[in-house]
């Protein structure tokens, strides 16, 4: 115990010596947005320090991945971020097929673009929406969960699964497309843009939504790349970096969108990225609905990475064959290792592959945006109240699939 | 050494070589179906087609695409030649990869699989069908010819132990080969030629030699199987542990193929050797994995009076109660030319330090047909070794029976199934005091025995075996034991703790046991 003398300031008033209050939430916690922990040390409201730990939900999904063929790879893709998996799932195929060299053909990239979009539309609904109702606002929840149902109903029909649709194939989709694809694409724009537009109107001017986020969690640029932040968090912090601008993949260069990007780096600037970006998504899919043709080929044309018809296999020898390697053996990527990177949901998705020549992969290494996004969110917390960690986390959209390390 | 350049890469080949076996020696496969280093070429499958740079090639008129003037224009292509029987020169440069020779390849795969039935799914083959392979590898494509295949004979049977598809057989001839060379018996022939090809039997005839199997085992498609093997199990859920066959004194080494799901074995298949068996077994030794199987003691029995089953720990005990009444000097040890070196160890051991007499036995088999093949007249897999582990030779089953009604021997513990004698021969040693079986299968010791404690089989255990060479040669375990069962070494050393004794076989003795015999011998 200190003397007591010590503890008198210049004007003689007592200050009791305090230690802070330490405080763990999570990790099961209604706010936290799956099982994640934060440790608080708290001086009244104030959050002096903050420890983040990820880690409740470990399912090992890259060693997983060491066991079965590189095909049997997407049901794992598709529970990283399960709010998104299509474009998990495509992230995927392009790092594979980018280890093969091949190129899957025009009609599949423009199909992959609609389905991805369809999921970033998704998943920013889910995001925004969670945080409106957090913040009281139930109205908009349920408005963006019902567009959410809109986009989920469209991608049931395609896949024939709302979430984990474990569509992506290595050299193409499952599937072509239905042939209600472009006419219910064409239908769901002006409904999202609506919905929107209405969200908007409701919170945007709201003082207390104002006051909530405004200068609330602000992420510095500076904080953001040294963090390797990516995604609408890097662009509200007015970083214009987008893989799909940055580093275009199935024929992103040829639509015409914007980045949309902030200015602070606040909690209210990651809401309205999110919203612009949804936009934007808008216009990508009018434009790839447009383009995209009734009939052709949707995987490649190499009978040693796409499983044969199974009329085929039944007839004839070399089907079955190829059938038979694809499907006890896999598919066999050269020896070699690739960097494949996309734009995810909430950023950059990269798969760092690596093969030995066998039908198994050797390393599926992830970079999941979301764990880096979630370190980055420990500074933005810090010396903040309590209840804007709600807010604040909830805007970085930590999805606890991406954060099993 | 002389060396020539493969794709690139710096082959050395012996004078006399092809480009195949000097390829083969260096681990790096050439696409083939009709070469096998153990038989002679006959370069009929034009699989193995490469190109050799030349300073003055050999170029055949062709066809070819210009794009240009969009017709076919004529042009020149390199003849290609076969791999396996083209002699290896110093220097020369040869490409099995080059766009020649890998389209030849696949052409010739198109060839080969244009009337292959679909017959994958319930073809033994499958898995390790080098049809399966090579598709991948060279062809990569689906089908072009899509009219109706010719249609052969199907399932026929060529002998006891081999039935021919001849709709899966690419006519590569080397089955007629293993039993014309290897054999020694022009048992198989070729029939016809182009869609009516077959391989037939001599008239007369039927494939019934010793070494049938090997037919199968050569054969690379799945148009001649095993009947032992067929519809038994797909080798894609089967793993392989090297290991020794115990059919004879050679040693052949082989695989032991096992399903580790079901913990069972499925097969042998010969491990290539040049020192032992080359690459080939004889069919008792293919089949000799079936004792792992068969015929096994899977629990210990009582007799007294009547007989009893009992858990093999209750065996040990009991066998320990019973030789403690015996005067240790009185017991008789039987070691077992059919067990490894350490069990043989171990067991010599039990006779020195446990009861301390020096009455060894050796039970073995009474020999077999040998031949000049691989068959060894002795039909036990490990005589030298336990011999070994005794320090020297061992005195044969019919000298134990004399000791026995002479009175010097009152109490017997044995290894093994095996004994040359049956169990009318072996009766008196019913009467004794105790006559201990360790054993992993039925036979005329345990019939005799009044404790029979089980023990693990070679397929259970890691052992070494010494053939009649002298080589030691290690067998690795396959499966595991039945529940409770142990390796014989293993469960000798708990029937001298149950004597109040020890015996333990550290690997460094087994090394020791084998390292000096060799040296004198």
């Amino acid at each position: 115990m200190e003397p007591m003398e010590d503890s008198f300031d210049e004007e003689g008033v007592l200050e009791l010596p305090v230690d802070p209050m330490r405080l763990y939430m999570g990790p099961s916690h209604p706010a936290m947005h799956g099982t994640i922990r934060m440790v608080l040390d708290l001086d009244g409201e104030v959050i002096q320090a903050l420890d983040i730990q990820p880690g409740y939900l470990h399912r090992g999904f890259e060693k997983s991945c060491e066991r079965g063929t590189w095909a049997q790879v997407y049901p794992y893709v598709d529970r990283l971020n399960y709010v998104s998996p299509m474009l998990n799932n495509v992230g995927f195929s392009l790092a594979v097929e980018k280890l093969l060299g091949i190129k899957v053909p025009e009609r599949c990239e423009q199909y992959r673009v609609i389905l991805g979009e369809l999921a970033r539309i998704a998943d920013h609904l889910t995001c925004n929406g969670a945080m409106t109702m957090e913040l009281g606002a139930f109205t908009p929840f349920l408005w963006f969960l019902k567009v959410r149902d809109w986009v989920w109903d469209i991608l049931e029909e395609e896949t024939g699964a709302r979430m984990t649709h474990s569509f992506g194939r290595i050299g193409g989709m499952a599937k072509p497309p239905t042939a209600n694809l472009k006419p219910k694409v064409r239908a769901l724009v002006p409904e999202v843009l609506a919905v929107i537009a209405e969200c908007e109107k409701v919170v945007l001017r709201n003082r207390i939504f104002m006051d909530r986020l405004l200068g609330v969690g602000v992420l510095t640029k500076e904080n953001a790349m040294e963090y390797g932040v990516t995604g609408p968090m890097l662009r509200s912090t007015g970083i214009d970096y987008d893989v799909r601008k940055a580093h275009p993949y199935s024929g992103y260069e040829t639509y015409d969108f914007d980045v949309p990007v902030g200015h602070d780096g606040d909690t209210y600037d990651r809401f309205l990225v999110r919203m612009e970006e949804m936009r934007q998504s808008c216009r990508i899919l009018e434009q790839a609905a447009g383009r995209i043709a009734e009939e052709g080929p949707i995987n490649v044309d190499d009978p040693r990475i796409v499983l044969p018809e199974k009329s085929a296999v039944y007839d004839t020898i070399e089907a079955t064959i190829a059938h038979f390697k694809m499907v006890m053996e896999g598919l066999k990527p050269p020896k070699g290792e690739v960097y494949g990177f996309t734009e995810a949901g909430n950023g950059e998705l990269g798969f760092y592959i690596v093969s030995d020549g066998s039908g198994t992969p050797y390393r599926v290494r992830c970079r999941p945006p979301c764990f880096l996004n979630l370190k980055a969110s420990e500074d933005m917390i810090r010396g903040g109240m309590i209840a804007d960690i709600i807010p604040t986390f909830g805007s970085v959209n930590m999805i606890g699939g991406e954060c099993d390390r | 050494m002389p060396s020539f350049k493969l794709d690139g890469q710096e082959i050395p080949f012996e004078p006399g070589d092809t480009i195949m076996r000097a390829a083969w020696r260096q681990g790096i496969e050439i696409p083939h179906y009709c070469w096998h280093p153990g038989l002679s070429v006959a370069a009929n499958c034009r699989m193995c087609l490469v190109e050799i740079k030349a300073e003055r090639p050999m170029l055949l008129p062709t066809l070819a695409w210009d794009e240009s003037k969009k017709e076919f224009v004529p042009s020149t292509k390199p003849k290609l030649q076969p791999a396996c029987q083209q002699a290896a020169v110093e220097g020369q440069e040869v490409f099995a990869k080059s766009k020649e020779a890998t389209h030849a390849q696949g052409s010739v795969q198109e060839f080969l699989l244009l009337n292959h039935p679909v017959d994958c799914p319930i073809c033994d083959q499958a898995g390790e069908c080098k049809l399966q392979d090579y598709w991948e590898t060279s062809q990569g494509k689906l089908k072009r010819k899509m009219t109706e295949p010719v249609h052969k004979p199907k399932g026929v049977t060529f002998g006891p132990t081999i039935v021919y598809d001849a709709e899966r057989c690419i006519m590569c001839t080397r089955c007629i080969r293993v039993n014309d060379e290897v054999v020694g018996d022009h048992v198989l022939d070729m029939r016809e030629r182009g869609n009516k090809n077959e391989i037939v039997l001599s008239p007369g005839r039927q494939l019934d030699h010793d070494y049938t199997l090997m037919s199968e085992h050569v054969c690379p498609v799945g148009a001649l199987t095993s009947k032992d093997f067929r519809f038994k199990a797909r080798v894609w859920f089967l793993r392989a542990a090297p290991s020794v066959c115990q059919g004879c004194a050679t040693g052949c080494n082989d695989f032991v193929d096992f399903d580790p799901r079901k913990n069972t074995v499925y097969r042998l298949r010969p491990r290539d050797n040049e020192a032992v068996n080359k690459f080939w077994m004889c069919d008792d030794g293919m089949m000799s994995y079936t004792r792992v199987h068969q015929d096994r003691v899977t629990q210990g029995v009582i007799r007294n009076g009547e007989s009893k089953s009992i858990t093999a720990a209750e065996a040990v005990a009991t066998a320990a109660k019973y030789l403690a009444k015996a005067e240790g000097k009185k017991v008789g040890v039987v070691l077992s030319a059919q067990h490894s070196t350490e069990d043989n160890l171990a067991a010599a051991k039990l006779a020195k330090d446990v009861f301390g007499t020096d009455k060894l036995y050796l039970a073995a088999l009474g020999g077999w047909k040998a031949d000049k093949i691989l068959r060894h007249a002795d039909n036990n897999p490990n005589r030298a070794g336990a011999e070994r582990a005794a320090g020297g030779a061992l005195k044969p089953v019919s000298e134990l029976l004399k000791d026995v009604a002479s009175g010097a021997v009152e109490a017997v513990v044995a290894l093994g199934w095996a004994s040359a004698e049956d169990a009318e021969t072996l009766a008196p040693l019913r009467k004794l005091v105790a006559t201990v079986s360790l054993s992993s299968n039925i036979g005329a010791l345990t019939e005799v025995a009044s404790v029979v404690i089980p023990v693990a089989s070679f397929a259970e255990v890691d052992g070494t075996f010494v053939n009649a060479k002298g080589m030691a040669q290690k067998a690795v375990r396959a499966i595991s034991a039945p529940a409770g069962i142990k390796g014989a070494a293993e469960t000798i050393s708990d029937l001298a703790k149950a004597l109040g004794k020890s015996v333990a076989v550290a690997p460094a003795d087994v090394q020791r046991v084998l390292a000096t015999q060799e040296a004198s011998a």
